[in-house]
């Protein structure tokens, strides 16, 4: 049975769906929950990783150390995972912390095209004895022959597998099927995936992957996370179960699992919304979602007007300030 | 000793760097125009092999290697006293994958890759070598080295005997990627010096020879010994996640040419290199930790 190695960033990427505010009590509700499904890695902090936190891209609740430490103390089989972006998250002040809490799995992220800035993390990592993965975002901005080179690059400087996100949940399968196929070819390390359901495609993008070689899945609980959320955990597992993959994850606890964080965590189900949908087709991070709303909402302008001029800008994670640059603009063009 | 950063090594090594038989020169390669007239022989070793740089710039590496070989060469084409020239290339210009080096017939990479950036610029290094033996009656041996491991090379250097020894000094398990059945072999910086003065002084111009230890060992062996090492017993993981066995690669010279022509012997194998380098990061790991 081919085995497939599921990480579950539901106290991650589901931050952005409630503004990075993460209680005590939830982190270790769902670090227990998800422990005892046997889910092989949990990735936890503020929605754009360690150290993130900040007035652009929201304040977390508590701190990344009284995160992972919560996390470390309720999870005894399962990794701790943190997803870092160079930039926001710096090796003395982030990565070395994270470490020396207890954190055994390390993803360092870029845009897709920027792979260089990767190269320290991934190093600094490695020589904590720490597993390490490269992470590209935004991975439908580039070509599959571009993040081959990029991916080339993360494995040079240490990665142990690669993971392409589709951060934007702009992928149709063929795409997924195309890139990490080449992907699998390229590289010697192994390859993963990151849905995000904006297309209603996250479970079918992540078969996808698999059947094109990927062996890393990513799933969080009920979809818990940004926009329209990603490949609903309990889901994935069951269909793969059916399909005959081995994830090592007991189905009945991992809905369990899910049904605990819908009653203790998730303010709403994550649900393909209008300006999701918006978001998927303009190509455009998901984790804008809210701030598109709210925006949108000030300058009374159609949110998904916002969407699409956000994505003929290509702007990426980072560049919310942006929102209001294009709703200003969009409004002032109305008055005329 | 000529180098863009110079004052880097001083600083690495200064009991070198303050005898009086060592001068150092803080120049890049690429923009040299002339040397010391008092110079004899010269050792060209300009290029990293570290595949980070490879693929981070690429540019910056094929400018070294191309530019900073020719640029040596033509000011090396007007000392008055050269006898001999050392143009230290590369093994991976036989191709990366299941090379043994017996001959040297198709590359084997895919050529329009950023990837190969530093492969094809040893290789128009070698080309650039012999067109100026020809033409400047230069007399250049070129050595092509393969892995070595010792003292002095830095854990977080890019390889597999490199991570190994980190995941020891961590004391986590030793972390395999693939089946394990890549095979490589490694000389010891002692044998490499020996090997690369005897070449200097008795090697036949407008030769290439093979530099490393003829001796294979699978990666899975290898991590076996470092897991083994100094009475600690630490678990190795395979880390094999599909047929890799097309993948796997042999990195291996035939070092015939440099034992039958001038006498070359590997003189330290691999447990005894191992049992040095991991005695030299231990005693480093510790006085840092202390």
């Amino acid at each position: 049975m081919r085995k497939v190695i599921i990480n579950d960033p539901t106290l991650r990427d589901g931050s952005h769906a409630i503004r990075h505010q993460l209680t005590a009590e939830q982190i270790a509700l769902y670090c227990s929950a998800a422990d005892k499904a046997g889910v092989p890695i949990v990735e936890v902090g503020h929605g754009n990783g360690a150290g993130a936190s900040s007035l652009q891209l929201g304040e977390s609740l508590l701190s990344d150390e009284v995160m992972l430490s919560i996390a470390r103390n309720h999870l005894k089989t399962s990794k701790l995972g943190i997803h870092i972006i160079p930039g926001f998250a710096t090796i003395e002040r982030d990565l070395s912390k994270a470490i020396d809490l207890g954190v055994d799995v390390i993803r360092v992220a870029s845009h897709c095209t920027e792979a260089d800035i990767t190269e320290r993390h991934i190093g600094y990592a490695r020589r904590r004895g720490k597993e390490v993965y490269g992470v590209l975002m935004m991975t439908h901005m580039a070509s599959k022959e571009v993040l081959a080179e990029e991916a080339l690059k993360m494995e040079s400087y240490g990665a142990e597998g690669i993971m392409l996100m589709d951060s934007a949940g702009a992928y149709l399968p063929s795409d997924v099927s195309e890139k990490i196929g080449v992907l699998v070819n390229k590289l010697n390390i192994p390859v993963g995936f990151h849905a995000h359901n904006n297309l209603g495609l996250s479970i079918a993008n992540s078969l996808a992957a698999l059947e094109a070689g990927a062996i890393m899945l990513d799933g969080c609980a009920r979809g818990f996370g940004a926009g329209a959320g990603n490949a609903p955990i309990e889901v994935l597992v069951a269909v793969l179960q059916k399909i005959g993959y081995d994830t090592g994850i007991d189905l009945y606890s991992i809905l369990d699992a899910a049904d605990l964080a819908e009653k203790k965590i998730l303010k709403e189900i994550p649900s393909i919304q209008s300006t999701s949908v918006v978001s998927g087709l303009a190509g455009v991070f998901s984790g804008f979602s809210i701030h598109v709303n709210r925006v949108a909402q000030s300058y009374a302008v159609d949110p998904r007007d916002i969407f699409f001029e956000l994505g003929r800008r290509q702007v990426v994670a980072g560049q919310e300030d942006i929102i209001i640059e294009v709703a200003s603009e969009l409004a002032a063009k109305r008055g005329v | 000793m000529l180098s863009e950063r110079a004052y880097d090594f001083g600083l690495k090594a200064p009991h070198l760097v303050n005898r009086r038989d060592i001068t150092l020169l803080t120049k890049d390669i690429a923009g040299v125009i002339d040397l010391p007239a008092e110079i004899t022989m010269i050792i060209h070793a300009a290029g990293s092999p570290d595949n980070r740089l490879h693929a981070s710039d690429p540019l910056k590496v094929m400018r070294t290697i191309t530019m900073g070989t020719e640029a040596l060469l033509s000011s090396a084409s007007r000392l008055p006293n050269l006898s001999k020239i050392l143009n230290i290339s590369s093994g991976l210009i036989y191709g990366s994958r299941n090379t043994d080096s017996r001959e040297f017939n198709s590359c084997g990479q895919e050529s329009f890759s950023f990837n190969n950036a530093y492969i094809e610029a040893k290789r128009y290094a070698e080309t650039l070598c012999s067109v100026y033996g020809n033409q400047y009656k230069l007399n250049i041996i070129n050595i092509r080295p393969y892995a070595f491991v010792g003292p002095y090379q830095l854990v977080d250097r890019p390889w597999a005997i490199n991570n190994f020894i980190g995941d020891y000094l961590n004391d986590c398990p030793i972390r395999i990627l693939g089946d394990g059945e890549t095979v490589r072999s490694y000389m010891y910086p002692s044998d490499m010096s020996l090997w690369i003065l005897k070449l200097l002084a008795d090697g036949h111009a407008g030769q290439s020879y093979n530099l490393g230890n003829p001796t294979p060992i699978t990666l899975k062996s290898l991590a076996e010994k470092i897991a083994s090492a100094m009475h600690k017993k630490l678990p190795v993981q395979v880390k094999y996640y599909q047929d890799h066995s097309l993948r796997n690669s042999r990195f291996v010279p035939d070092v015939s040419k440099a034992h039958n022509e001038l006498g070359l012997k590997v003189t330290v194998e691999i447990d005894e290199a191992l049992e040095h380098t991991l005695l030299w990061n231990l005693s480093q790991y510790n006085s840092v930790k202390n």
